[in-house]
């Protein structure tokens, strides 16, 4: 097996061992500390004669020691073959751990970072290992690298990891304090109704993840961290329901649950579904909830599922951005599928559960819901559709002011919709909203 | 509770259907549409846990679920909802354990991070042989890990929420499983050394974990015999570690896999409990695990001699002292089978050791002569 230095092998793979053939000064230390010190393990050392006993013995004594006679194939251990030794696609590599310590996206150095357009292994090999042929498929449906791939999936992962938190213990539950009734019963709802979102993210993503080919381990990996936070999610939005004298309350409309639930043709639609529309809107409101919420535990649970929430947007967008920069006619595509989604979006929009529960929370009381609350949900909603409108603008996904239902469309910056209104609605997408 | 009497709408009808022309009317007719009301939970010691909220109707998970909306349990339901659940897993007994809330707040407690809290810069530079056999095990670990991320993530997609605190402790395991795939993948790229072969050791045969049509049964595979395997292995790492950070790998995972071979045992434990006309069929899934406890390619301990080998090696200290790695393998394969009756007996099917059923104390036997 070819030995050399890791970090010179990430950076040249060609160079695997020196201008001479000679192995390089690295694999020539490691051939030192093999040789002189094959007992590396102090315990060895310490055990010469049992050592030189087991050395003594023939291999057919050996197998006979072990397995009562040598009958029995399952308890027997045979003679080693070591014939999966010295195979290795990429040996002598030593990544080091940097400022972030030793994170999965510095591992992808020399072979092991190379990331195939496809990967139609149906097995668990993992990347850059050599793989077993003949062996029966898992059953990986989603196979090419465009259709979940996004450049920044390992950096996320990590940085999931490192902002971890458990609601039972960091939430400072002993802040809440009662509320009057309307705005205890408002957060409930809308807590309610959040649950429901985390189940959908759960749902969702974890009907998708076993079908992505192995070869693509960094996508599947976040969307674990993004599922668990989304477990996260539901436990403490439910907590936070049943602590302060409420409960639960009406189940959410669903339009959207569903929409996002249905869109199993491609995981890049979900995405579409799930992390830009759903995500956004959850994004903005999660936003103003912090800024009105009523005691430090619920600014606490809002502030650190924003940073959760985060994640999974951009994960969404950096895919959204791979999958259009490598399918054709992919940003159509999209634009079809939110032009779509905007009408059912718009149905959940017309349910007024959800906007009253908010007005209530945001003007502190139902009295205030009229004065004030309802105009802040007017500026949240003014938030949401600027927000998704850049982001589909920066995407290059064409959007329609004219083909938008109006519960979506008056909320529109002034400008965007009267620079809209005069686009075309693409036809594809009437085709597909009839 | 008490909503104020001026906005106490009485029978007006729910407001979901209704479609206010000026969004400044209010409706609030939802306020009478609730769960279970004036709920109080607590904090225990361990801060505000999932077994804390156990109250009240909040904390009853139907026999039998009816919930194909994913509505949260306990909340009020809204008659048009759709039914997007499709859920196959909807009677209690096919996926409940006791101690899924405790299980679920240990596993958000024990989190850990392979990037920083393994102190990578203790590896040093090891034997030829002994990197190598690292790295063949790390390929393998690197292969077999996520099988237990890909196959609960599915089956939690599949399972009504009204069990949602059992499916939030898959969801942790796939979290942890994801590590274990990044663990080893990076101790394997850490020191010198690379991938080996893919073993194929999680191939979709018949039987195999990923294609299980019944939970229980894919539990009995994954959870009790797959990790229960592995976990003795991880306990035992200690034996196979050459500096802290292989020491830290081995621990910490021991630790995750303790908690999903737990699941596994306390849903059989339940499901033996409360659903005995399935225990026969149980048998037959542990009748199966065993015929591959040391064959196939899932126990690296076990007959495939990539693993094998690779342990002997490591456990003995290098090719040369294969012998002794040998011997420290085969008490390895003791402990595994040990480990393996006592959870089965946990878990309520003991009788299979006493009556001849099981193979298992056959092999044991065996090797201690
Ligand atoms: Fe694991
Ligand atoms: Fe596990």
């Amino acid at each position: 097996m070819a030995k050399q230095d890791a970090k010179a092998a990430a950076a040249k793979p060609a160079k695997a061992q020196s201008a001479t053939g000679k192995p390089t000064k690295k694999a020539a230390q490691l051939k030192q500390v093999a040789q002189p010190k094959q007992a590396a393990k102090g315990k060895q050392a310490a055990k010469p004669k049992q050592k030189e006993r087991a050395q003594a013995k023939s291999s057919s004594q050996r197998v006979e020691d072990v397995s009562g006679g040598g009958t029995n194939l399952l308890t027997a251990v045979p003679e080693p073959k070591y014939d999966w030794m010295n195979k290795s696609r990429q040996w002598g590599v030593r990544v080091k751990p940097g400022k972030k310590g030793l994170t999965l996206g510095s591992l992808n150095v020399g072979i092991y970072g190379e990331v195939p357009t496809d990967w139609p292994d149906q097995s668990r090999n993992p990347r850059g290992a050599i793989p077993r042929h003949g062996m029966p498929p898992v059953g990986y449906a989603v196979r090419d690298k465009a259709a979940m791939w996004a450049d920044g999936a390992a950096d996320l992962y990590e940085e999931a990891i490192q902002r971890r938190w458990a609601p039972a213990t960091d939430v400072p539950w002993d802040s809440i304090e009662p509320l009057a009734d309307d705005v205890e019963h408002a957060v409930c709802q809308v807590c309610t109704e959040l649950c429901q979102y985390a189940n959908v993210d759960i749902e969702a993503i974890s009907s998708w993840q076993h079908q992505m080919a192995y070869g693509y381990h960094e996508v599947k990996q976040y969307l674990a961290t993004a599922t668990f936070d989304a477990a996260r999610h539901y436990e403490a939005f439910r907590k936070r329901a049943l602590y302060n004298g409420g409960g639960l309350g009406l189940e959410g409309p669903g339009e959207v649950n569903r929409m996002i639930i249905e869109s199993y043709g491609g995981w890049t639609e979900t995405v579409a579904y799930l992390f830009l529309l759903r995500g956004t809107f959850t994004m903005t409101m999660l936003r103003y909830l912090e800024r009105f919420a009523h005691n430090d535990a619920e600014r606490y649970i809002y502030a650190r599922v924003i940073e959760d929430k985060a994640r999974h947007l951009a994960y969404g967008i950096e895919h959204l951005q791979y999958s259009i920069a490598h399918i054709q006619h992919q940003a159509g595509v999209l634009a079809t599928v939110l032009f779509v989604g905007d009408r059912i979006f718009a149905r959940d929009l017309r349910d007024p559960v959800l906007r009253e529960a908010l007005a209530i929370i945001f003007g502190n009381g139902i009295e205030g819901a009229r004065a004030t609350g309802l105009d802040t949900w007017d500026a949240m909603m003014r938030d949401f559709m600027s927000s998704l409108q850049e982001t589909c603008a920066w995407l290059g996904i064409p959007r329609s002011a004219a083909g938008m239902p109006e519960a979506m469309r008056r909320y529109l910056p002034p400008d965007a919709a009267a620079e809209a209104a005069s686009a075309d609605i693409p036809e594809a997408a009437q085709a597909a909203a009839r | 509770m008490g909503v104020s009497q001026e906005v106490h709408l009485g029978e007006k009808s729910m407001s979901e259907a209704a479609q206010l022309d000026v969004e400044r009317d209010l409706d609030l007719g939802w306020m009478d549409r609730r769960g279970e009301w004036e709920i109080q939970a607590r904090p225990s010691k361990n801060g505000l846990t999932l077994a804390d909220i156990q109250i009240g109707d909040y904390g009853d998970p139907p026999v039998v679920s009816e919930n194909q909306t994913g509505v949260p349990r306990g909340a009020a339901k809204r008659d048009g909802s759709y039914r997007i659940g499709a859920y196959g897993v909807r009677t209690k007994s096919e996926i409940w354990l006791d101690n899924a809330s405790f299980l679920y707040e240990e596993a958000l407690q024990r989190q850990w991070s392979s990037a920083t809290d393994i102190p990578w810069h203790t590896i040093e530079p090891l034997p030829d042989d002994i990197e190598q056999a690292q790295c063949a095990m790390d390929t393998f670990l690197t292969e077999v890990e996520f099988v237990a991320g890909d196959v609960p993530a599915r089956w939690v997609a599949r399972t009504t929420p009204d069990f949602f605190e059992a499916r939030n402790v898959l969801l942790c395991q796939v979290m942890d499983e994801s590590r274990h795939m990044d663990v080893f993948r990076k101790r394997a790229l850490a020191n010198g050394g690379g991938l080996m072969c893919a073993t194929g050791g999680t191939a979709g045969v018949v039987g195999s974990i990923d294609h299980s049509r019944d939970f229980t049964e894919m539990s009995s595979r994954l959870h009790i015999s797959g990790e229960g395997a592995v976990l003795t292995i991880f306990r035992l790492g200690e034996l196979m570690a050459y500096n802290d950070a292989e020491k830290a790998i081995y621990r910490l995972c021991a630790q995750d896999e303790a908690r999903h071979v737990a699941f596994g045992v306390m849903h059989m434990r339940y499901m033996a409990e409360t659903a005995p006309e399935r225990h026969e069929e149980i048998h037959c899934y542990l009748d199966e695990a065993e015929r591959g406890i040391l064959s196939g390619s899932q126990n690296p301990a076990g007959q495939f001699t990539q693993t094998s080998e690779s342990m002997a090696i490591l456990l003995g200290g290098g090719k040369a002292n294969f012998d002794e790695g040998r011997n420290r393998l085969i008490a390895i394969r003791k402990r595994q089978l040990q480990e393996y009756i006592k959870r089965v007996k946990s878990a309520g099917f003991g009788d299979r050791f006493e009556n001849g059923r099981s193979q298992v104390p056959e092999l044991l036997a065996e090797i201690a002569a």
